[in-house]
Formats: structure tokens, sequence, C-alpha cells
């Protein structure tokens, strides 16, 4: 056989390889697997913010034809409890749900109907009356209730040297605060299961990053054993953070498929999805900086005041990138919680760096204007090549390279360094920069291997209980095998999302790609190897997988791989870089503005494959832009709803919204990172992007935007900064 | 969504007789069907209007235009007559919704479309609009997407469409089907109402009428026109501030000004008196200056809405700016 070129290995620009079964419809999520005799539960949400269930009337309910089951806290199975509260909060949590006439929050599940038909459910959902003994004080805003802030258990203060000095040393300060609205993740797919009780055993098609952690969540929560649960999610329609981990839902269908002795369908919808599926929380971001005139810091400090649920604990760490992106002797950061009653807040894509980076990012533009020095210039004169909050080096970082060759491809030279200067009729135009910083975590993960001869050709089948939340798992790890067993990527299948497959962390916090694609390579290896030793095949012998195969007279053979964080991981610090460039047209009456380009430079290691990678860092820019157009999510503070009720009210960006977009990869070798050098992008694209489009804005109208989003209201009552001429 | 039934009419006769006060008549759908969801609108059955012969688009009297109230919103604003004759109510209509909303939503469908109020929206808060005596949640709650003209204390909610803006500007009439078999013209002005003590009434329509047409006052406005649309993002967002703008002009003389502000009141916000003002003077910054100032003057902004004084002076001048600017 000649010794093809690989055309479809690791860092070519494939098609999705799974692409055609969406296209087709073909490609099947969790509710559209074929379950026979399935039913159908809708979650009933509390409409007070605190107190008590004093009674329920499920008789109306129960009347309707088609009504199997009304399930409150009265009659429903008992299931696990926090020891104690507030618990924090993780991807293994038990989600317990109907234990109680206790209400917590504005939209809690309160209760479950089952019937034969969605519609029937629906329906008979909105006739159960509840009454309620109402606490007349519920805690929902912030401000308010700051008394009562304490430091969360597992975020220690971080002090490095003192800050106060740090501050008296400095010629300029920059003391400000920055707020970040709530947010939700709001995938495309709604969340939703089909639930299977049968003899103790739970079968689940659920829409999940993470199948391994929700089998934990589910047993414990039901106090069964984990062999017991099996969850496949073979396909998700995103993620962002919201499907990590369990929530009620889940367990309310699971319990419901118990009771009833069906399979029971639950969907959550897109109005539930603000109240039952997670938030990114509100932040006030205290910043304090220090600088020398020559654009020196001394003194770098980053507090976070945010709130969780009174029984559930959870704090994006926004001060993360404020520990480690900047050369700084005086740095403290720290965070403090308020409960408040809101559902528990949990992980939003890039948590804590997307939301930190907008008031680290735009507390440097902040410190530079003052010193009247160009961002760019502020930000390289600080360069680290030593992450100082974890004393050790970084295993690579491009930063200075980001923003250099960034600033080149943006035409950065153009900018007017005063405000409210360049100008065309009616609009003002800034440029705006921002570094950009993202863990690249990597951790222990299994994969198997199958080869089937078939004539001359084998075929692989990769299996590994990851998943693809449409970031393009699928296709990474196909072009990974297709590169190790030197086939073709067609002769590759990769299957996905069951929990009977080989354990991986599944897909979230950007260690999707590194760790899916080490380990079917080393499964990959493994095979390879073992069929070369068994025929003791010398070094230099090249024979193709065909060969191989038919020497050991095999039709098919299996292999296992693993693969995990090295010493040399562990002693370095392991991020990916990257630096962002916008152009911003504001008009000077309305308070309208356009985000006319967009330039981001990223240094993510090994891009395993350009095309899905320009799609996460593109998605990952627009979701970054959404935080400053208009994402939120507001909560009435007399009744404690979301009025944010659906995509017509919560509005993400839509493509007129968008800008020109250039992204560019540099090329960066990070044996470090893993043995691949591959570190994740799925966040790196959000992260620093808001920060970059309000320094944008600053420079365009000497307004300095501190509070996200920035709408056309608040750009027209805000006022320009003293010190810009206007 | 609560059980209801569905009949479909194939003549006015039909609808009208179908009709009853628990009943809805079902036209595009996109904004009732969202409300049954909702459980806001809770009617006990639907007559399917989309088959009725209301659908075209003619020449009207004295050189205007009717519009057929079931011709769609995407068909209306494409048509070649409303972009010669009518491009104001073109723009007004192309910048509202989505492709797909505007494919469905019919004309006489936008007009009575309902509030986006979010205390409208949830049942479990007060709404003297969706439950009368309930209360108003917005008047001292969340109002920043709320009136600034024209409401009571019982209601402080705006009329959310772009279409009608445009409309009030340029002058239009509405024909109803009456249930007895009569029909009768209601001028654009007259066809939505202030809030008052009856929020729950947003229109002027009777029970069981049923909008036939929409005859469009003879053009005047194809030459300088302007719709201003403030809002938080490109596409699919209601407006913050709205401005509809024409501009009539003679040898360098206003002969005529439309104008009408969205999203600031009850209904489409007629500007009478930017209107008499312009009329005779001419097109300079300084008579817009005046103009827009001699309306926001009234404005009474609530608690959270403050911005939209400034933000509606700014629209209007702008608006009329870019009408004057604009060469056909």
């Amino acid at each position: 056989m000649p010794n093809i070129k690989n055309k479809t290995g690791v860092g070519q620009a494939i098609d999705r390889v799974e692409g055609h079964l969406k296209v087709m419809g073909m490609a099947k999520y969790s509710t559209e697997f074929p379950v026979k005799n399935k039913v159908y539960g809708q979650g009933i949400n509390s409409t007070i913010a605190k107190g008590e269930i004093v009674s329920i009337d499920t008789s109306e309910a129960e009347k309707l034809p088609g009504v199997l089951k009304v399930i409150t806290y009265k009659n429903a199975e008992k299931l696990n409890t926090f020891d104690q509260v507030p618990t924090a909060i993780s991807t293994t949590t038990i989600a317990p749900v109907l234990q109680s006439n206790k209400v917590h929050y504005y939209g809690e599940y309160i209760g479950l109907v089952v019937a034969e038909t969605f519609e029937q459910a629906q329906h008979a959902a909105r006739l159960v009356k509840f009454e309620y003994r109402k606490d007349p004080n519920p805690a929902i805003h912030l401000d308010k209730h700051e008394g009562k802030a304490y430091k969360p258990k597992d975020m220690e203060d971080y002090v490095l040297g003192n800050l106060e000095a740090g501050l008296s040393a400095a010629d300029e300060v920059v003391d400000v605060t920055y707020t970040t609205p709530i947010e939700h993740q709001h995938p495309m797919e709604l969340h939703a299961i089909i639930a299977t009780w049968d003899n103790g055993k739970v079968m689940a098609y659920a829409t999940q990053q993470m199948v391994n952690d929700a089998t934990i969540a589910i047993s414990d929560t039901f106090q069964i054993p984990k062999k017991n649960v099996r969850i496949i999610s073979a396909f998700v329609g995103g993620g962002f953070g919201s499907k990590l981990n369990t929530e009620r839902h889940v367990i309310m269908a699971v319990m419901a498929a118990k009771m009833v002795g069906k399979p029971v369908q639950v969907t959550v919808t897109r109005h539930q999805m603000f109240t039952n599926t997670g938030l990114r929380q509100f932040n006030i971001q205290k910043m304090k900086v220090g600088a020398k005139k020559d654009g020196t810091l001394t003194a770098l400090a980053h507090e976070t005041l945010s709130h969780t649920s009174p029984t559930q604990e959870f704090q994006e760490p926004c001060g993360q990138v404020t520990k480690m992106l900047y050369k700084v002797p005086n740095n403290r950061v720290t965070y403090r919680l308020v409960p408040l009653n809101i559902q528990t807040p949990f992980a939003m894509r890039a948590p804590g760096e997307a939301t930190g980076s907008f008031a680290l990012e735009s507390a440097m533009d902040e410190m530079a204007w003052k010193l009247k020095m160009d961002p760019i210039d502020f930000r390289i004169k600080n360069d680290t090549q030593v992450d100082l909050s974890e004393k050790k080096p970084f295993s690579s970082r491009l930063l200075v390279e980001c923003l250099r060759i960034g600033a080149e491809k943006f035409g950065w030279k153009e900018r007017s360094m005063e405000p409210r200067t360049k100008r065309n009729g009616n609009w003002l135009i800034g440029y705006g920069v921002s570094a950009a910083s993202r863990q690249a975590p990597y951790q222990k993960t299994n994969a198997k291997v199958i080869l089937a001869l078939e004539g001359n050709k084998v075929n692989a089948t990769v299996r590994m209980d990851g998943t693809d939340i449409g970031t393009g798992s699928y296709t990474i790890i196909a072009q990974t095998a297709s590169e190790y067993l030197k086939i073709p990527v067609e002769q590759v299948t990769v299957e996905l999302g069951d929990s009977e497959f080989p354990v991986t962390p599944g897909s979230g916090g950007s260690w999707g790609a590194a760790s899916y694609c080490n380990a079917v390579m080393a499964a990959c290896e493994n095979a390879v190897k073992t069929l070369r030793e068994n025929r003791n095949i010398k070094e230099e012998e090249e024979v193709p997988l065909a060969k191989l195969l038919k020497r050991n007279q095999l039709k098919q053979f299996e292999a296992d791989g693993s693969a995990e964080p090295s010493k040399e991981f562990n002693d370095h610090s392991v991020y990916s870089f990257g630096a962002n460039f916008s152009e911003v047209w504001v008009d000077k009456d309305t308070g309208m503005y356009r985000i006319k380009r967009m330039v981001n430079v990223g240094a993510a290691g090994k891009i395993l494959n350009p095309k899905t990678a320009y799609g996460q860092i593109i998605g990952g820019l627009t979701m970054g832009a959404g935080m400053v157009i208009a994402e939120q999510s507001r909560i009435e503070p007399n009744f404690g709803n979301f009025i944010t009720r659906s995509f017509a009210d919560y509005h993400v960006p839509v493509n007129l919204d968008m800008a020109n977009i250039e992204v560019v990869f540099l090329p960066e070798d990070d044996k470090i990172a893993n043995k691949m050098g591959v570190k994740g992008i799925g966040e790196l694209g959000i992260t620093s992007v808001a920060a970059s489009i309000a320094n944008a804005i600053f420079n365009a109208t000497g307004k300095r935007m501190r509070e996200l989003p920035i709408t056309p209201e608040k750009l027209i009552s805000a006022a320009v900064e003293p010190n810009v001429a206007s | 969504m609560r059980p209801f039934t569905y009949t479909s009419a194939t003549t006015k006769e039909q609808a009208l007789q179908a009709f009853h006060p628990n009943a809805h008549y079902l036209g595009g759908g996109t904004n009732l069907v969202d409300l049954m969801k909702e459980d806001v609108e809770r009617p006990d059955q639907l007559i399917n209007i989309n088959n009725l012969s209301y659908s075209k688009i003619t020449a009207g009297a004295n050189g205007g235009l009717t519009l057929g109230a079931m011709a769609r919103n995407a068909e209306t604003a494409n048509h070649r007559d409303v972009r010669t004759n009518y491009p104001l109510l073109s723009m007004a209509m192309l910048s509202a919704a989505t492709a797909q909303i505007r494919n469905m939503a019919s004309n006489g469908g936008n007009l009575l479309q309902r509030t986006r109020c979010p205390y409208f929206f949830e049942t479990s808060m007060p709404c003297n609009k969706r439950e009368p005596g309930s209360g108003c949640g917005a008047k001292n709650g969340m109002n920043a997407v709320h009136a600034i003209f024209g409401y009571s204390d019982k209601c402080v909610a705006v009329h959310p469409s772009d279409m009608c803006v445009a409309l009030a500007a340029i002058g239009a009439t509405v024909e109803v089907q009456q249930p007895g078999g009569s029909s009768r013209l209601i001028d654009f002005n007259d066809f939505h109402r202030l809030p008052g003590d009856q929020p729950e009434k947003d229109t002027t329509l009777q029970p069981g009428e049923l909008i036939t047409a929409i005859h469009l006052a003879p053009p005047s406005f194809a030459d300088h026109y302007y719709y201003l649309k403030i809002r938080e993002r490109s596409s699919y967002a209601f407006a913050l501030v709205s401005v509809a703008a024409g501009l009539q002009i003679n040898n360098g003389t206003i002969t005529k000004a439309g104008l009408a502000m969205g999203c600031v009141a009850h209904k489409p916000w007629k500007l009478i008196k930017a209107e008499a003002y312009l009329a005779g003077k001419q097109p300079t910054q300084a008579n817009f200056d005046a103009a827009a100032d001699l309306e926001m003057n009234d404005a009474k902004p609530l608690q959270e809405n403050k911005y939209k004084v400034e933000m509606g002076r700014n629209a209007i001048v702008r608006a009329l700016t870019q009408a004057f600017d604009r060469k056909a």
C-alpha cells in the first residue's frame, strides 16, 4: 500500500464528520430517541420568591383526561438531601427536588404533572393550585443585602506583597467599580430527558455535558448504585455550562418514571431555563490599579461581591485573571457572597474569566489613559512569563506576540489617543484593545479503539463517554484516530455520550479537546504498538494497519488508552492567550452604536481543525459582544421573577450586530500542556471581548461604561469623563 | 395552553356569525398564539380569518392606497406601490420583528398587537390590562421601556408596533365590518386609545368587529422620509424610541409634515404640535430642534425611563434631518 499523505488527520480543516446528520435532521438529540409508551412531565414553578406552601389542590388537574399523576412534596419519592446548607455546588452534586414545602426562589420547582400527552401535561400543570405563606421580605437585591456578605468556603483571600504599599508607591491610581448582570447560558437545545426506571435501574436519554458526573449525581440523589444508572447524550445542542451538572428536571423525570411505571419525558421550557438550569451571577467588581509614570504596575486589587442561593454556594472566579495576567508585586483578590432568593448560579462559558477580564482589562485601559500611554505598550511593559500566583512558569505564553500581531492586522496605529477626535458624520469612531487569557486544563481521560478488517481496509470505531456539545468533538476525535492509525477519516466512526463507554471528564472548562484527543491518541498508539510487538516488527519497517491485522491473523482488535496530566504539566501554569481588537462607531446623539470590526489573535497550542476552531472563537466573540450589547436577565425587584422571559426579551446578538471578524491563530508548540500540544479554545474567544468593545466606546465617546450591558439608554445617559475634551 | 375550538371562516359573514365574546379572530397568529401559550389570552374559540378575501393591496380613493387587512406585513412592505409612494411605511415595517414573523403577520393583526410590558406577560404579577382591577406593577416597578406620554395611574404600557407609527405619520383610515353586517370607518388616530380607566381596551374596536382594510391617505412623503428605530440590537427587538418622519417640501419650504413616535405611549404618538409648527417653515436645524422641544416638553417620564426624553428629542431631530437629506 502506498504511503498516502493523510488529508484528514490532525490540523486539517475538514468538514464536521457529523455535519450531514445534523443538516438532515438525523442526529438524534435526547428527546428524539424512540422510546415506547413514553409519557410527558411538565414542571410547575413557584410564583413567590420566598415562603412556604400551605395548601395544594390537585383535584382539577387530576380530573383532566390523560393526567396520570401530580407529584408535589406531599407524595414525592424521598431523596437524599443536603447534610448542610449551603452546600458547594459541583458537577456531581445531588439535586434534591420536591422534598419540602419551602420555597427559596421564584420559579423553583414545586410540582410535576405527568400526562399522556405534552399538551395535557402543560394544561394540567396550570390547574394545580398552590397557596403560600409568603415571606414579605425576600432577598432579591444584592446591594440591599451587602451586610450579609460572607467569604465562600473554598475561596481564600489571595494576597501577594502589600497592596496599600503598592498603591502608595504609585504615581497614578485607578479605583473604580464594574458590574456585570445576570446572564443565562441559553443553549439552542432546551434541557430535556427521557427517563426510564426499571427494577431499580435508570436509563436516560438526557442532554448533559458530562455523562459520568450525571450518573454519580443521579445515583447519589436516589441512593442507588452508580452501575444502575446509564445516561446517553449522543448529541448536545449547546451547553455553555448549563448542562454541566444534573439539574432538577432530570431527577423529577427519573422520579416520575419510577412512580408511574412508564418512561417519562421532561422538557424544560425556554421560560424555565431562566429559573431552573443555572445562570451567570451578577457581579460587583471593585478594581484598584496603581502604576508608576513609566507604566510599571505597582498594585492591583480585584474584589468581587456576588450572590448565591440560600441552599447552595457558587462563585465564579472573576479575580482569577487578575492573579496571573500581569507582573505586579502587590496583588489582592477576594470574593464575598450574599445569599439571595435567586436560583443557584453556576458556570457559564469562561466562568470568572469572561466577567473578570471585563473589569481588569477595562481598568488597565483606564490606567493607560491616565498615564497617556498606548494601552498595548502598557500591557507589554507589564508582561510576565511567570504566573506569580502559582509561582510557576507558564508552559507557553505568546500574549505579547498576540498584541503585536493583532495591532498590525487591525491597523492600531490609526487609533487616535484622544477620545472624540475620530469622526465620520454623526458617528464617533473608537478603537479598543484587551488581552485575553484562559486556563488550558487537562484531565484524566480514557478511550477505546476497535479495529475491524474489511477486505484490505480497516474501519476503526472510537468510543468514549465524552460529548460533542456542538463544538466539533466528533470531528477532532475522528481526525486524531485518522492521524495515529494512518487511515482516512471516512474509515473512522466515533461514538460518544454513553456512560457505558470509557470514562472522560466530559465537555466543559475548555478541557474537552486536549483530554479527548490525547486519550484517543494513546488508544491508537497502543493498538498499533501491540499489533507490531506481537509480530516482532522492527521499528524501521512500515506496515499499514490492514497488513498489521492480517499478519496478526486478526479480523478485529481492541485497545484502550488513557491520558492524564504529566508532572511537567503540574509544574507549570498552562494557559491559552489572546488579544482582542474592536472598532466601534457610536452615534453622537441617539445612544446607538455599531461594532464595525474585530480582530482576535489567539495562541492556543495545536489547532486540531481550523474550521471548528474558528467556529469556537467566532462564537465566543459573538457571545462576548452580546455581553456588551444587550444580554442581561432582569429581576423584578418586588416579585423576584425574571422579566426577561424568552429570546424576544433576552437579547443575544443578531447577525446584523456582528462585525467583520478576523481570527488569527499563532503557531504554538506546547508539549508541556500535553503530548499533542492541544489547548482548549471553547472559552478563550469570549474572554475580554467585552473590555475591548467598552474601551473602544471610551475611545469614541470619552464615556467610561463600567456597567454591562451597554445599552443605548445607558450610553445616552452617561457623562463624558472630566479629563476628556468634548 | 388551554383547550380551545377552531373554526375556519371563508366569508366575512361566517366569521362575524361565529364570533362570541370568548372567541378570537386568528390572523397571522404571531402575537395571539404566543400570548395563549403564556396563558395571557384565553379564548375558547379561534376563528381563522386568513381565508377571507382581504389580502389585496389596491388603489384607493384620491390617489391613496388600500391595504387589505389580511395582506402580510412582508408583502405589504415590499409592494411596488408601497415602496414607491409610501416608502416611510415600507421602511418602518421592514424594521419590525424578523423576516419570518413579517411573512406571517397580517396588517390587521399588526394594529391589534398587544403591549410587551413584562407585567402584562406574567400572570403572577398585577396588570390592569390583563386583569382589570389587579393593579399596575409597572407604574412603580420596572418601567424603563414604558410610556412618557398619555399614561394613567392604571397603565403605563406602550404600543409596540412600528407599522402603526408610520401610519400615524402618513394618515390613514381603518375600515371595519360590524357584527350586524354594516361597515364603518375609523380615523387611524382614533383607532388606538389611551389607557385612562380602561387599559384592557387597546383600541376603539367593538366586540366582534373585524378589520378589513387600511386606507392610506394620498401620498405626501415619498421624497422626504425616515423611520428611526432605536433599540438594543439591530433586529428582532422592539424600539426603545422610534420616530416616523415625513416631509413635503416645495421650493425650500415645508408644506406638510407627518410625524409620530413609537414606544412612548399607549398608542402611536402623533406629534401634532410639531407637525403644525413645521408647516410653512424652512427645513433647518433650528426649526427641527424647536419642533422636537415643543413635543418633548410635554413628556412626563417615570422613574426608570428618563432617558427617553433626551433620546426622543434627539431622535425626532435626527429623523427630520435624515428625511430632509434623503434624496428619493
